[in-house]
């Protein structure tokens, strides 16, 4: 590699770093219970090798909140838990790394993509990844779908490695196995993608790589097996059929009208089958990841994965987007066919879900949207550097080219202005913003009261106590009072001084010295408040008060 | 073989005729408010020479204060002299037009296109176009929308006639004045897509004599200034573009923005009072409009509102996904001329402006100039398929499932459009004033007074009276005719009906009251109940 594009790639991994780690703590404001799980989960991994509940070393899943998460992202944050403890900056590390990472790779995966072009498209790829709005807010907090994106990324690329040092193959099969244990969606887009992979090669495997294969396939299947058996079970298909579209009994009873409609007839019955209205319906779940609004405009509609200002990507992108689908297909070069199968592939899991679009749950199709605008930038600036033509003895391709990255650069520092100076504010609430003060509060005072009774209305208080407390495990599992629903679902409804509870004002003990811990409009009128808890945009959300 | 192609051609205006008159004034089930007012206002003119406002040869319909260019009244005027005041009547003019598009397209095509394919790709056009959805949809409607666009093809095809024999861009010119009279957007399409077309063939425009463009300018001018008079004579014209844009409504739109900004000034953020600027909110609304028409749930699932689309169907169909995506690709990339590829990019491209400041997008209507663009585009994708896979072994079986996906999504969306649209929307076609006024026709003289709802969605029920009543404009006009056109309002009626909203405890004994279900107490049966086709009740009619 040319010292310059050595200095570039450089330049542009220690950018996506900054963008990512810069004030990681602070913005988003606060950790969502799903990221302090994984934390508590680390730091208890870290100390006894089991998990908050006491399996030890778990390898399919982590029961946390009865979602049955896949545990990688624990594993991978034991030691910055180690280094750094017990933390946001130590919960939220390994995601930030690992998407700075991806950029990285990003570089290497578009040199092998397209061997032949020249490293600036490459370097345009990792660019615009690096301050792509989609990719730094899921790097920022402890999203193991990003960490997820990193091993498909990384496995894409060895595999393409494979094709020249054939052992590389095994390295590649693990990746994808590695990312079906970070990441449900992965569990499908993995799979599909190394059978687009094997297939698209099949030749050179079968002529020249069969040893090669087989031991990867081997290897694959024994670590995919533990898995296997796991997604067998009824607990794995638990959330699946929570969020899923089949379920809609709409899809039915309109069928059977339409059917009404045409007095029965028979031909009706193909017509208005109710598997065709599923698959319609999928399909439109499928387009929603598609539409302009959701990419350009505002993004997904769950603020925690876009600002709302903003989309996925820019809206100065879109030119770009499109000259590079059209030259994509155009150039037809090297493995091309990869980026479009790529993204049509990673959108089939999430598009059966009720919730679309969903930024997350198709995280794993980056960096394939950014790689397009990239290609479209490549060829654009090409053809723009090609004008000769001058007004007033100025070029006007570079003066075109100047005032479209002025553009740009006014577009991404509206993305960043917004991000960090108001999304925080705004939006503290979606990130649980006020249990962190609650519990420091909670702990300074534990000392002077017999319980604490706090309320459960905010969803999963007892993970925050735990984090925010470092309980130790072994004496957690000892003390906690757990319920386990039909549906899955756990509650922890005790362990140590705490109490959670659904109905604070039911279980007030006036001849108990106790700490309660409620919503402010519902402090009995004779209590005395120690304290308020107030998210960032100025709305009190809990209160702390004794009687 | 020339003679096969002739007998397709016919094949396809014939299917283009019965897709769009067949049931014409059954489906959709009844006229929607703006064909109401169309037809009455039509009505009025030929019989009073004045609109139901009392304005004598109105080149603006007021209407619903919508103020939107008349002409397609008049149209629907020798229809009334042949079949009576009906609906048939109503939407003949705009069925009519959708034939002619059909035959717009194959001509469109045949000029745009000079080689060996080109009578192929025309004829698949044009019966893309006969049985597009989207162009049913409006075609079998009486929304002045469609007619535009057809004479805006019309106009395109003597244009690029004219580059050749300069005489023809008087009949250009011609029929653009004739578009702008019919439609909205097109005053802001029209004069943005002529400035491409100029553009685009200006080598062409300069060899043909001067005379012809001049006269061609002159002739075009002339033809619009009673409407510039008709716009410039009142203020109130521009309400309904107002009403209609992005800018309409500052102070929620913009509420966030000033916050921001005044956060901006007290923190002394530099960046921010750059980029928290209303302008950037502008422009990002505006180009979410525009690009909200490339949606694909928009074009292929949903469309848009109920009155835009039958139910479970967008505006394209399925199977044409691939061959968009293919034909989009080709007319780039294959060796077409680059005026032609330049013109259809233009259209295609241009369509979506005029929506694109307005809010409600995507819209289906104001964005109809999309047409025909994206049945040439699937056209010429299908015809790339085909010579693609010619020598490809399963060629035939993969042909064969094609078309049968093609006609069984074609039968899905006759049966849609044909039979559970009239299920499914009869409510949005404000349906069952057709009943009521025939229950109370008979009956109206008994009554004092007649009170009918003017509230959603009854709301502009005046018009419905007045079209179903065949009520006399003359006598109509001696009233006072109507005055304000105001949603909110109430109007003032006419004989013994009044038009307001209703307070049951009230009202006055003995009078008859029309009414939604909601506007009367439980349990009083009344003397009629009409309900919409899928039985849920519409309208009630009871005497206090």
């Amino acid at each position: 590699m040319k010292t310059k594009i050595v200095l570039l790639l450089g330049f542009i991994v220690l950018l996506a770093g900054f963008l990512r780690f810069f004030n990681i703590t602070k913005v988003p404001p606060s950790l969502t219970w799903d990221e302090v799980s994984w934390g508590y989960n680390a730091y208890s991994l870290g100390i006894d090798g089991k998990d908050e509940f006491g399996r030890f070393l778990p390898l399919t899943y982590l029961e946390s909140f009865g979602d049955f998460k896949p545990p990688v992202y624990a594993y991978l944050t034991v030691l910055p838990v180690k280094l750094f403890g017990l933390n946001e900056f130590s919960t939220r590390f390994a995601s930030a790394f690992f998407g700075t990472l991806t950029v990285l790779l990003a570089f290497f995966l578009v040199r092998k993509i397209f061997p032949q072009t020249s490293s600036t498209l490459a370097l345009a790829s990792a660019g615009v990844l690096a301050i792509s709005p989609w990719h730094i807010l899921l790097s920022r907090a402890a999203f193991e779908a990003n960490v997820a994106t990193f091993f498909i990324v990384l496995g894409v690329y060895l595999f393409l490695v494979s094709l020249e040092r054939r052992w590389f193959i095994v390295l590649s099969v693990l990746s994808f196995v590695v990312s079906m244990y970070t990441f449900n969606t992965a569990r499908i887009v993995s799979p599909l993608l190394l059978l687009g992979l094997v297939f698209a090669n099949r030749k050179y495997i079968l002529e020249k790589m069969r040893k090669e294969f087989v031991v990867a396939a081997v290897a694959g299947a024994i670590i995919f097996l533990p898995l296997f058996l796991f997604l067998l079970t009824p607990q794995a298909k638990l959330r699946f059929a929570e969020v899923n579209i089949f379920s809609d009994a709409t899809v039915v009873e309109r069928s059977n009208q339409q059917i009404a409609n045409d007095h029965g007839a028979e031909w009706s019955k193909v017509l208005h089958n109710r598997r065709l209205g599923y698959a319609i319906e999928y399909l439109k779940h499928y387009f929603d990841n598609l539409t302009p609004e959701f990419l350009f405009i505002k993004g997904d509609g769950n603020p925690k994965f876009s600002i709302q200002d903003v989309g996925q990507m820019y809206i100065w992108e879109i030119p770009f987007f499109i000259v590079g689908i059209l030259f994509l297909f155009r150039k037809r070069d090297g493995h091309w066919w990869i980026i479009p199968y790529w993204l049509i592939v990673g959108i089939i899991p999430a598009a059966t879900a009720r919730e679309t679009p969903h930024a997350l749950r198709i995280e794993t199709t980056l960096p394939t949207f950014q790689i397009l605008t990239a290609i479209g930038i490549y060829y654009v600036f090409k053809f723009v550097s090609s004008i000769k033509y001058q007004v007033l003895s100025i070029n006007t391709g570079k003066l075109l080219a100047t005032c479209y990255i002025l553009l740009a650069t006014f577009n991404i520092s509206y993305f960043f202005h917004n991000y960090f100076v108001y999304y925080p504010k705004t939006y503290s609430a979606e990130w649980q913003y006020g249990y962190r003060e609650t519990i420091a509060f909670t702990k300074q005072n534990e000392g002077k009261f017999d319980k604490i009774i706090f309320t459960e209305d905010l969803g999963r208080p007892y993970i925050y106590a735990l984090f925010y407390e470092k309980y130790n495990p072994q004496k957690f599992r000892e003390e906690a009072k757990v319920d386990r629903e039909a549906l899955g679902f756990v509650h922890v409804r005790a362990f140590g001084k705490y109490r959670f509870v659904k109905g604070v004002l039911d279980n007030l003990a006036r001849n108990q010295n106790n700490l309660y811990i409620d919503k402010p409009n519902r402090v009995p009128k004779d209590a005395k408040i120690l304290a308020t808890f107030t998210q960032l945009d100025g709305v009190s959300i809990l209160a702390a008060y004794t009687l | 073989m020339k003679n096969r192609l002739n007998v397709l051609f016919w094949l396809i205006i014939v299917i283009a005729v019965v897709l769009r008159f067949w049931q014409l004034g059954n489906v959709p089930p009844s006229p929607d408010w703006d064909e109401a007012s169309l037809g009455y206002n039509a009505y009025s003119i030929m019989m009073t020479g004045h609109d139901e406002y009392g304005k004598f040869l109105p080149v603006i319909l007021r209407s619903f204060d919508d103020y939107k260019p008349g002409l397609y009244a008049y149209l629907i005027i020798p229809f009334i002299k042949l079949f009576d005041l009906n609906l048939v009547a109503v939407r003949f003019p705009s069925a009519l037009f959708g034939v002619l598009g059909v035959i717009a397209t194959y001509l469109l095509v045949k000029e745009l296109f000079n080689n060996k394919y080109s009578e192929h790709l025309a004829l698949l056009s044009a019966a893309l176009f006969a049985i597009s959805p989207w162009d049913l949809q409006f075609s079998r409607i009486a929304f002045e929308a469609q007619v535009g666009m057809v004479l805006n093809l019309f106009s395109m095809l003597f244009f690029l006639k004219g580059i050749k024999k300069g005489v023809f861009l008087i009949p250009s010119a011609l029929l653009a004045a004739a578009s702008i009279y019919t439609y909205q957007s097109e005053k802001v399409y029209l004069p943005i897509l002529f400035a491409a077309l100029v553009f685009i063939y200006w080598r062409d425009l300069v060899k043909i004599p001067k005379k012809w463009i001049a006269l061609s300018v002159l002739v075009g001018v002339i033809a619009c200034i009673p409407m510039l008079i008709s716009l410039f004579g009142d203020q109130n014209a521009f309400s309904r573009a107002k009403g209609v844009s992005v800018f309409s409504d500052q102070t929620v739109f913009l509420k966030n923005n000033a916050q921001k900004i005044a956060d901006d000034k007290n923190r002394g953020d530099i960046v921010g009072k750059l980029v928290d600027n209303r302008r950037v909110e502008f422009a990002k609304a505006i180009v979410a409009g525009y690009i909200s028409h490339f949606n694909p749930d928009w074009l292929f699932i949903t469309g848009d509102i109920e009155r835009h689309h039958a139910p479970g169907m967008g505006l394209l169909y399925l199977f044409e996904l691939p061959f968009l995506l293919i034909g989009v690709h080709q007319l780039l990339f294959a060796g077409y001329s680059k005026k032609t590829k330049l013109t259809i990019f233009a259209i295609f491209l241009i369509a979506p402006i005029p929506a694109s400041v307005t809010s409600g997008v995507p819209h289906a209507v104001r964005t109809i100039n999309f047409l025909p663009t994206f049945q040439i585009f699937i056209a010429l994708g299908m015809l790339a398929a085909v010579r693609a896979l010619s020598n490809f072994k399963l060629k035939y079986l993969i042909f064969t499932l094609c078309i049968l996906f093609s006609i069984f999504n074609f039968s899905y969306f006759i049966n849609q459009y044909f039979v559970q649209q009239n299920y499914y929307y009869s409510q949005y076609w404000q349906y069952g004033y057709e009943k009521a006024i025939d229950f109370i026709k008979p009956i109206k003289s008994g009554y004092n007074k007649i009170i009918v709802s003017n509230q959603a969605p009854l709301d502009q029920s005046y018009i419905f009276f007045l079209y179903y009543l065949k009520f006399d404009p003359k006598t109509y006009q001696k009233f006072g005719g109507t005055g304000t056109g105001g949603f909110a309002e109430t109007h003032r009626g006419f004989g013994n009906f009044t038009f307001r909203s209703i307070d049951w405890s009230h009202e006055d004994k003995g009078n008859l009251i029309v009414g939604r279900p909601e506007d009367f107490p439980s349990g009083i049966a009344g003397l009629k109940t009409i309900n919409f086709l899928n039985g849920r009740p519409a309208i009630k009619i009871v005497e206090k």
